[in-house]
């Protein structure tokens, strides 16, 4: 039966195709690095409530701006709460905002870049025009904008994300499909009289599936900052729910006396980014040989 | 080359109207009645049908569109919640953050093109690693947070620089500088982690172009040839990645201008938000959206100078 499996897994290509990937990404290992510490990200992330030493909102009048101690492995904010548990809390809302704002961002521009890159003519040009507007209005406007509009939240700050992110997306989309529908197998498929939809969907869509899954790695690190610049400046979580950038715009008051306040949350923004940029740096690679360098 | 212009100057003229729409829509989806709030206490209906009639609420959305872009681009951007002219108000703020932009985009050119071209020429080696690393790190590190670091060195512990602030270059010429420098070096190290990237992988393409071939069979000089072969070729490149960061750019002067208080146009945009002033915040949308058109048409203008291909053939594409 053994024997069997073996043969079956290197007759089939798509079994042959993913091992050698395997291969491929194992040999990479800051690439691994990026990878365990963003799934301990996201773990913290889930578990927060059970992980972290302390509620997020837990005060202690006992140790306000406590120095890192027993108690407190990263010392206490100006209100006696705990850093380290604050941190852990705040991954929530930094993963949230980066993973959502993503898939996001690629419900709306992939549907639009495949149909610009694919029929071309004049729905290519208006998408195209309606891409430039969208580009006029940079994450941080349209994140002012919805402040102003819906009031200031998560949820805004994420969809602000996504539109901010979805440009970019659209014209990878719109590239790989422009490519794709020269390929042998998409004409084979005109030829054999597919519809229009299930040559889109079978044929296009999966095989721009890679370069997808890079950008959207590479899209995450960036919402994340986002969020927490957002956050910073008020537009997008509300305190007292923790979030890195609340806590480095609580920390802003307090510079001179307790500086390892601005530093903590600043380094978790850093780590975790720089994780997922990366995997998907050491994806690209992986999935993409055209641009080994 | 009038053609191509003009072509590119017709699509950013139909992307600044679609943007003024859209500016206009958001600002009418607020929620409110603004003849309420101009009417203050009084509730009278006949009071708010003359309001409505005076301001032109009770006519169409597109004759109010038109009456307002009409306006707009005789420079009159309406009254702000104090009752002074926007438009009077972003003139007086925008020359702030243009300046901070200029130095911004000086460093992050310097530093981001320099290490591109060394990582590119010295491919492998030990300095295009570092210089590979650093920009990965530039990606990952939140740039606003670099300024709160460097308000801890250099302004809390060494008191080299005030960590706030702003006076204008006219007033002091060095106190102007002190005050941007580290605004401009955090908004410029942000920009340079992303030329740098690209630079290194222009000039990796060009490196490998048969004319840098020619021009090394010439028996040129190393240094000619990556100067003005290779490097030249890629500052094409450099010029779209400028276009397309200014998003990032002004995002990036929002929150900088904040963390150092600085009162540019990013900070008014903030406060237009705190203060609820919809005036104010359509004003100063619509010049960000105007200006990032704007600019990107400079930036295919001066794409189209210095490739002269573009001009002749990949006019329609991007």
């Amino acid at each position: 039966m053994g024997f069997v499996d073996a043969t079956s897994s290197m007759i089939n290509p798509r079994a042959r195709r993913r091992r050698l990937l395997r291969k491929r990404f194992l040999r990479r290992p800051l690439a691994i690095v990026g990878l365990v510490v963003a799934l301990t990200f996201i773990v913290c992330a889930i578990f927060a409530p059970v992980i972290a030493p302390y509620s997020a909102s837990a005060t202690d009048f006992n140790a306000l701006l406590a120095h890192s101690s027993r108690h407190h492995l990263l010392g206490t904010d100006e209100l006696g709460r705990d850093v380290l548990s604050r941190i852990l809390w705040g991954a929530r809302a930094s993963i949230e905002a980066g993973v959502f704002s993503t898939l996001l961002a690629m419900a709306v521009a992939v549907p639009i870049g495949i149909i610009a890159g694919y029929y071309r003519g004049w729905i290519d040009a208006v998408i195209a025009r309606l891409t430039d507007v969208l580009l006029a209005f940079p994450f941080l406007i349209v994140a002012v904008g919805l402040a102003a509009i819906l009031g200031p939240s998560l949820t805004n700050a994420t969809i602000a994300l996504g539109i901010g992110a979805a440009p970019a997306l659209i014209r990878v989309a719109r590239g790989e499909a422009l490519a794709l529908r020269e390929e042998d197998y998409v004409r084979a498929a005109v030829a054999n009289g597919a519809s229009d939809a299930r040559i889109l969907v079978r044929h296009v869509l999966p095989n721009m599936l890679s370069t997808l899954i890079v950008q959207a790695t590479v899209a995450i690190p960036a919402a994340i900052i986002g969020e927490a610049v957002l956050s910073f400046l008020g537009l997008g979580v509300q305190p007292p729910t923790p979030s890195w950038g609340v806590m480095l715009a609580d920390a802003q008051s307090y510079l001179s006396q307790a500086p390892r306040l601005a530093v903590y949350p600043g380094v978790a923004i850093f780590i975790c980014s720089l994780s997922f940029n990366l995997l998907g740096d050491g994806l690209r690679d992986v999935l993409d040989p055209r641009t080994t360098r | 080359m009038g053609g191509f212009l003009l072509r590119k100057a017709g699509a950013a003229l139909i992307v600044v109207f679609l943007s003024s729409i859209v500016v206009f829509i958001g600002i009418r989806a607020l929620p409110g009645d603004p003849a309420v709030a101009l009417g203050a206490e009084n509730r009278d209906p006949a009071v708010m049908a003359a309001i409505r009639q005076s301001y032109g609420l009770d006519k169409p959305l597109p004759v109010q569109y038109v009456k307002w872009i009409s306006k707009a681009l005789r420079g009159d951007l309406g009254l702000d919640a104090r009752q002074l002219p926007v438009g009077h108000t972003i003139i007086t703020r925008l020359p702030i953050t243009l300046e901070l932009a200029f130095l911004a985009i000086l460093v992050g050119t310097v530093i981001g093109v320099l290490a591109g071209v060394i990582a590119a020429v010295r491919r492998g080696k030990p300095s295009d690693h570092a210089a590979t690393a650093t920009a990965l790190v530039g990606l990952s590190v939140p740039h606003f947070w670099l300024g709160l670091m460097m308000i801890i060195a250099f302004a809390v512990d060494l008191h080299w620089l005030p960590a706030s602030g702003y006076v204008s270059f006219r007033a002091h010429p060095i106190g102007n500088l002190e005050h941007l420098l580290m605004p401009a070096l955090v908004l410029g190290t942000g920009l340079s982690a992303v030329l740098m990237r690209q630079t290194r992988s222009a000039m990796l393409n060009s490196l490998s172009a048969d004319y840098v071939r020619t021009a090394r069979a010439k028996g040129l000089s190393e240094g000619v040839v990556i100067g003005k072969h290779a490097l030249r070729n890629s500052l094409i490149t450099v010029t779209t990645v400028i276009g397309l960061q200014l998003g990032a750019l002004i995002s990036g002067a929002v929150i900088t201008e904040q963390i150092f208080v600085i009162p540019g146009f990013g900070r008014l945009t903030l406060d237009a938000v705190n203060e609820r002033d919809y005036t104010l915040l359509q004003g100063v949308v619509l010049v960000a959206a105007a200006g990032y058109v704007v600019v990107n048409l400079l930036v295919d203008v001066a794409y189209s100078l210095l490739n002269p291909r573009i001009r002749v053939s990949g006019a329609a594409e991007r």
